[in-house]
């Protein structure tokens, strides 16, 4: 006779809200984010990125600009169940020109701007939750602009997702972009993609784990190469991309 | 900020944590309405943190050298600079040479460097110092907050080295951190939180500095300027950024901030070319922004 397992069945509403989860992180999500390459695409033209240097890239990409994203999208979480609109708005704000300011290059700010805003729209159409149309308004109100990290985790709160996993959702949405990104730009076929977002899965983990303890003011986001790249793409004789 | 030499004295006693040296420099400009020069009206300073005089420049611009008696700053030195440039005033800083950090010894802290600046409306710094070397077994952290009134400007850059590049030493510290905040009329425009720990996470992944060892961040700014002329300048400088760009070599970057300013980014593989790139860059911008030629400082090197 085998030995009794301990049950591990969601409840129809912890379902509910995984199957959100899921689609709300589908890179196929219409937010725009196909447009966008956040700089690659100047890396790959200048052949400083080749396809055999991609994991370890988005692995390095991971540690760097995906904790400082995952930090924004924690604190934007946190901001749903807060109380209190003017609160609400004041810090929502300020999340938001936090990473406007972090973010040296022009076509990459606006870039996560246009996906944040645009996946903010998608979730306000998909339900009237609790904060959205709020943090929409006030960020309207002052032109400050909504970053995609700050908007997933402003949803994700909102939704009730459970925090870790929304985090985890937002990383792996991240990386699948840029992969995505990549398939386009240079010869890389799609077992590799798929290989290649697999092996991120442990170092995702690390990231989630390791932003419990950092907040806006202490993470820390190194990547002036890819810096550089956001910079200069605007100067790209073809693009492919918007950023 | 204190408003005597007692008050500035006892700042800097409470700079926290067991250290080596603890230190503030203070310095305040203000424009003499007589003359129209920009003059040092006040000071306090404390060993190893020191400037002799400030000088000044033909166009009543002062310009005072940061000297750091010791060579170099120590493992666990805790070191603390507020300047604040009052309105109208006009000052160039620099250094008299490059930052070395040496090595930090087993039981102090890292060493750290706080900067806390005001520039006063109309007012304008530049900010032009040599560059930053952790040595190896160096750990450092620098924290610097800029803030702009209506109208003022600045120009303000930082280059940071590898090591003692020449005696093969690269990447061998322990901990570089940078932390930079720029906010105009209360508002942030830029910021930088920059880490390095060689040790840990591979500086040459391409998704940190790739092949290159020196950085560089140069933040152009100028308070209430219209849009379309930030357009025209950040064209202008792209267009000799583009010409000093050498693949392999050196790479040069700019683009607009959020408001008020650009930022260029500069990487390269050896440092001499960075210096007078940051220089073409200062003078086609000062034309741009204010008219007038830059003048770079004089000092013996």
């Amino acid at each position: 006779m085998k030995p009794e397992r301990e049950s591990t069945a969601l409840t129809p509403s912890e379902e509910l809200a995984h199957l959100r989860l899921l689609h709300l992180a589908d890179s196929a999500l219409p937010i725009g984010s196909l447009a966008h390459s956040f700089g690659l695409e100047t890396l790959v033209s200048a052949e400083l990125l080749r396809a055999g240097d991609l994991g370890e890239f988005l692995h390095g990409y991971l540690q760097e600009m995906g904790m400082l994203e995952v930090v924004a999208c924690r604190e934007a979480f946190h901001l749903a169940h807060l109380g209190g609109e003017a609160f609400l708005a004041a810090r929502w704000i300020e999340i938001n020109d936090c990473l406007s300011a972090l973010k040296p290059a022009h076509e990459s700010r606006v870039a996560s701007a246009a996906l944040g805003r645009n996946f903010l729209h998608v979730a306000m159409g998909l339900g009237d939750f609790h904060g959205l149309r709020e943090a929409r308004e006030a960020s309207l109100g002052c032109g400050s602009l909504i970053h995609q990290s700050a908007a997933f985790g402003l949803v994700s709160g909102a939704l009730g997702f459970e925090e870790m996993r929304a985090v985890l959702a937002y990383l792996h949405q991240m990386s699948a972009c840029l992969i995505s990104a990549c398939q386009r730009l240079m010869p890389l076929g799609q077992t590799e993609a798929a290989r290649i977002l697999w092996n991120l899965k442990p170092a995702m983990m690390e990231v989630a784990a390791g932003s419990t303890s950092l907040t806006l003011e202490t993470v820390s986001c190194t990547m002036p190469l890819l810096d550089w790249g956001a910079m200069e793409h605007p100067a790209l004789a073809t693009r492919l991309f918007i950023s | 900020m204190a408003a005597t030499a007692r008050e500035a004295f006892r700042e800097a006693r409470e700079i926290p944590g067991s250290c080596r040296a603890r230190a503030l420099l203070r310095l305040n400009f203000s424009r003499d309405p007589a003359s129209g020069n920009t003059v040092l009206a006040d000071s306090f300073q404390e060993a190893p943190l020191k400037v002799v005089r400030a000088f000044t420049l033909e166009e009543g611009t002062a310009l005072a050298h940061l000297h750091n008696v010791s060579g170099g700053l120590l493992g666990g030195d805790r070191l603390a600079m507020r300047v604040n440039l009052a309105r109208g005033a006009k000052v160039q800083l620099t250094t008299t040479g490059a930052t070395r950090i040496y090595r930090s010894r087993e039981g102090f802290s890292s060493t750290t460097q706080s900067s806390e600046v005001s520039v006063g409306e109309g007012a304008l710094l530049e900010y032009l110092p040599d560059a930053t070397i952790p040595f190896a077994g160096a750990r450092y952290t620098q924290q610097t907050s800029i803030e702009l009134a209506a109208d003022a400007g600045l120009f303000w850059w930082e280059i940071v080295a590898p090591g003692r590049q020449a005696r093969g030493e690269l990447f061998d510290y322990e901990e570089f951190a940078m932390r930079t905040h720029v906010s105009a009329l209360g508002r942030r425009i830029a910021a930088e939180n920059l880490c390095l720990r060689p040790k840990r996470g591979k500086v040459s992944s391409l998704a940190r500095l790739g092949p290159y060892h020196y950085a560089a961040t140069f933040y152009i700014c100028r308070v209430g300027l219209e849009v379309s002329r930030w357009r025209d300048a950040e064209d202008k400088i792209r267009e000799l950024t583009t010409g000093m760009t050498r693949r392999g070599e050196i790479l040069w970057g700019v683009s607009s901030l959020v408001a008020h300013g650009l930022v260029v980014r500069c990487l390269a593989r050896n440092g001499p070319e960075v210096l007078p790139g940051l220089q073409a860059i200062w003078r086609n911008a000062k034309r741009r922004l204010y008219d007038r030629e830059a003048i770079p400082p004089r000092k013996m090197n």
